[in-house]
């Protein structure tokens, strides 16, 4: 449109609208008495419209001299008649005011279509824009998506009250179902009943900290199987520092703990097996130390006879003999002598200790084992006890084998297997432990002899356990029982308060 | 016990124990034998010879070289000389294992000294007449190497039972030149009879 506008030339501009108002005006001018000049304001209007201010004005003066010549008496002269010198005057007076307000019309009115144009293109640059960018945006959102469904884990977004929002393929093809058996309790659902409440707490207290939370648990499968899983959610936080979103994986670590089951499940068979063994080992260890001295002088002793018998009698020699039985008897029983100050080669330590702590040290120590053995340990510690003087590494030797066993005779029996291990205080100075089964209990035989040495009711049992027991806490000045109930089983222990 | 026409026999003690070597020492000279006693297997074979005669008592657990091993090396190096073992551990399948190797006793540590005694007067017996049968086979090959090629052949058909009118076919030779071979083979072996001389030829060829 500018460049139109200033592409015709003002000169042609107005030449060409006056020509045309002079063409119209010659026949008017027959039929109206005085001169008809309105069409050379239209002229004039119109040059000053199309061809700008400058036009304008060359149509003014083109008009001029074209009404002085042709319509104002004298005609066809450019002498002005004194009669006419003031209609020319408000002729050429209206004309140029018609000029200038066309012109300033036109210039505002240009102005403003200008700036509509330049809004217009502004605005389409700005939509395309938008539309650019917008489709950026579902790009890489469709990027973000396929980068989560290409994560081998399960993946999930939760809002801030840890309600789930969206689930990543992997995890809905897992739990076989929708993203809303995730939401609120139904989540709690999908976990091992024995993992449940330890996962639980790790979340609230994610939830109300704001902080990171990370638990192992067993996420029950669409097949109703369940698997090891280590379950990782973080926060993230918005503008205002609240949380906006909580992200959460899940990634599969079943292998992995079963390797590590396994491991211990070798271990414990290879400790069991290095336990007995090294016992037989010592024993024939024992034996022939004691045999060689044995030998010595039962060949020594013969040979003494002999001499004696003989004709005659070689008493030298016999008497030699009799100083090798001497010898080899001393050394048999310096064998003995070594095997007990072995047996009892126990470095004494005693260490005030809480009891307590050594039972809660002893919990963890028995947590893998007891989940492996679905086994759940319960503990009933009397608060605020006394410490007692000890050697807490022997005391806790007592209690793990005591947990041992009572786990192992739990192994058979149906339901919930319940291990409770409990402390309290008896009179003022004495502490009573407890160690109680719910397994089948035992025999009156069996009970009658538990405690001591190689007596052992398990086919791979050494006999040792209950006698080794038996002796630390009586080297602490405490008795060790056993009680039948038809709950189960308890063994109890007591020790000295320290004063 | 003296024996006139062999070495002395002895009773060699290999344990490395030395109480119960020299236990063993003494309660065998109480009964009149020679001991000598070895802490080890390395030990006896650096002062053992061929001419030892008498037998052998090894413990099992040895230091080193084992029991056991020392039997199988001397088996392999052809050693007739007779093993009696014994063990502080009495496991049944090492001594099934060490009777199999040849040895006359398995004795479990400790034993009474009869037991011991006997096992050695039976391992005497039995050296001795492996010694004997090895002089004669010795005195019958050394006989035999005094014969000329002919003879040997002779000696060969003969011990195979052939007449001299076979023997003198096969060698293209006449009865008579076969008869006077045959009469100097007889006298060169010393045999009294044909039957001496069949079991002269079968020993050598045999050993």
């Amino acid at each position: 449109m500018l460049t139109m506008e200033y592409a015709v030339k003002p000169g042609s501009v107005a030449v060409c609208f006056v020509l045309v108002a002079l063409l119209w005006t010659f026949p008017l001018q027959h039929a109206i008495a005085y001169p008809f000049v309105f069409l050379f304001f239209a002229a004039v209007m119109g040059s000053a419209w199309f061809g700008g201010a400058i036009a304008g004005f060359l149509a003014i003066a083109l008009s001029t001299f074209i009404i002085t010549y042709f319509f104002i008496p004298p005609f066809f002269s450019i002498t002005v008649a004194k009669d006419s010198q003031s209609f020319l005057a408000a002729f050429i007076l209206c004309a140029i005011a018609i000029s200038i307000v066309s012109s300033a019309r036109r210039r505002s009115e240009s102005a403003v279509r200008s700036a509509r144009d330049l809004l217009e293109t502004k605005v389409q640059e700005r939509t395309a824009e938008l539309l650019r960018s917008n489709l950026e945006i579902q790009e890489s959102t469709r990027q973000l998506r396929m980068l989560t469904e290409a994560i081998p884990q399960q993946i999930w977004r939760a809002d801030a009250s840890g309600r789930v929002e969206y689930c990543n393929q992997h995890l809905l093809e897992y739990i076989g179902g929708a993203a809303e058996s995730l939401r609120d309790e139904s989540f709690f659902s999908i976990l091992h009943p024995e993992d449940a409440s330890q996962f639980r707490q790790g979340w609230e207290a994610a939830l109300a900290a704001g902080g990171r939370f990370e638990v192992e648990a067993r996420v029950r499968g669409a097949d109703g199987g369940y698997r090891w899983f280590l379950v990782r959610g973080i926060p993230q936080r918005s503008q205002d520092n609240g949380i906006a979103h909580w992200y959460g994986i899940h990634i599969d670590i079943e292998d992995r703990h079963s390797t590590q089951q396994r491991l211990l499940s070798a271990h414990e068979d290879l400790s069991r097996f290095s336990r007995t063994t090294s016992l037989s080992e010592m024993a024939a260890s024992i034996a022939h130390e004691l045999n060689q001295p044995l030998t010595a002088l039962a060949t020594h002793a013969a040979a003494c006879r002999r001499w004696l018998q003989a004709d005659p009698a070689n008493v030298s020699r016999a008497s030699a003999a009799a100083d090798m039985i001497v010898q080899e008897s001393t050394r048999a029983a310096n064998v003995v002598r070594r095997v007990r100050s072995l047996l009892s080669k126990t470095d004494y330590v005693r260490e005030f200790t809480d009891l307590n702590s050594v039972i809660l040290d002893l919990a963890q120590l028995l947590r893998d084992d007891a989940i492996r053995r679905s086994v759940s340990i319960h503990l009933r510690l009397a608060e605020a006890l006394p410490k007692v003087e000890v050697d807490p590494v022997q005391i806790q030797q007592v209690l793990l084998n005591l947990a041992i066993n009572g786990m192992e005779a739990m192994a058979e029996i149906n339901g919930e297997k319940v291990l409770e291990i409990g402390t309290q205080l008896q009179g003022s100075d004495e502490i009573q432990a407890s160690v109680t089964d719910h397994g089948p209990g035992f025999s009156e035989r069996v009970k009658s002899k538990m405690f001591e040495p190689f007596f052992t009711s398990k086919p791979e049992g050494t006999g040792m356990g209950l006698a080794i027991c038996r002796s630390i806490i009586e080297a602490h000045d405490g008795r060790i029982w056993s009680e039948q109930s038809e709950q189960g089983t308890m063994f109890r222990f007591t020790l000295k308060v320290s004063k | 016990m003296t024996n006139l026409s062999g070495p002395v026999e002895t009773v060699f003690i290999v344990d490395d124990d030395a109480a119960i070597c020299c236990g063993l020492c003494d309660l065998i000279e109480s009964a009149g034998l020679k001991a000598q006693s070895y802490s080890s297997a390395e030990e006896f074979f650096k002062r053992w010879n061929a001419g030892m005669a008498g037998c052998l008592v090894l413990d099992v657990r040895l230091p080193g070289i084992s029991g056991m091993e020392l039997q199988a090396k001397l088996m392999e190096a052809g050693v007739s000389l007779p093993v009696i073992m014994m063990t502080g551990h009495g496991d049944i399948p090492m001594v099934r294992k060490a009777l199999k190797a040849g040895a006359v006793e398995f004795l479990i540590k400790p034993f009474p000294d009869e037991e011991l005694l006997q096992s050695v007067q039976q391992a005497f017996a039995l050296d001795r007449s492996q010694r004997q049968a090895d002089q004669l086979v010795k005195s019958i090959q050394a006989r035999a190497a005094t014969l000329s090629q002919r003879e040997r052949q002779v000696m060969n058909l003969v011990a195979a039972g052939l007449t001299n009118k076979e023997i003198s076919e096969k060698l293209h030779l006449s009865v008579v030149t076969i008869k006077l071979h045959r009469g100097q083979v007889m006298r060169k072996m010393q045999a009294e009879s044909l039957a001496d001389l069949v079991r002269m030829s079968e020993r050598i060829s045999t050993s």
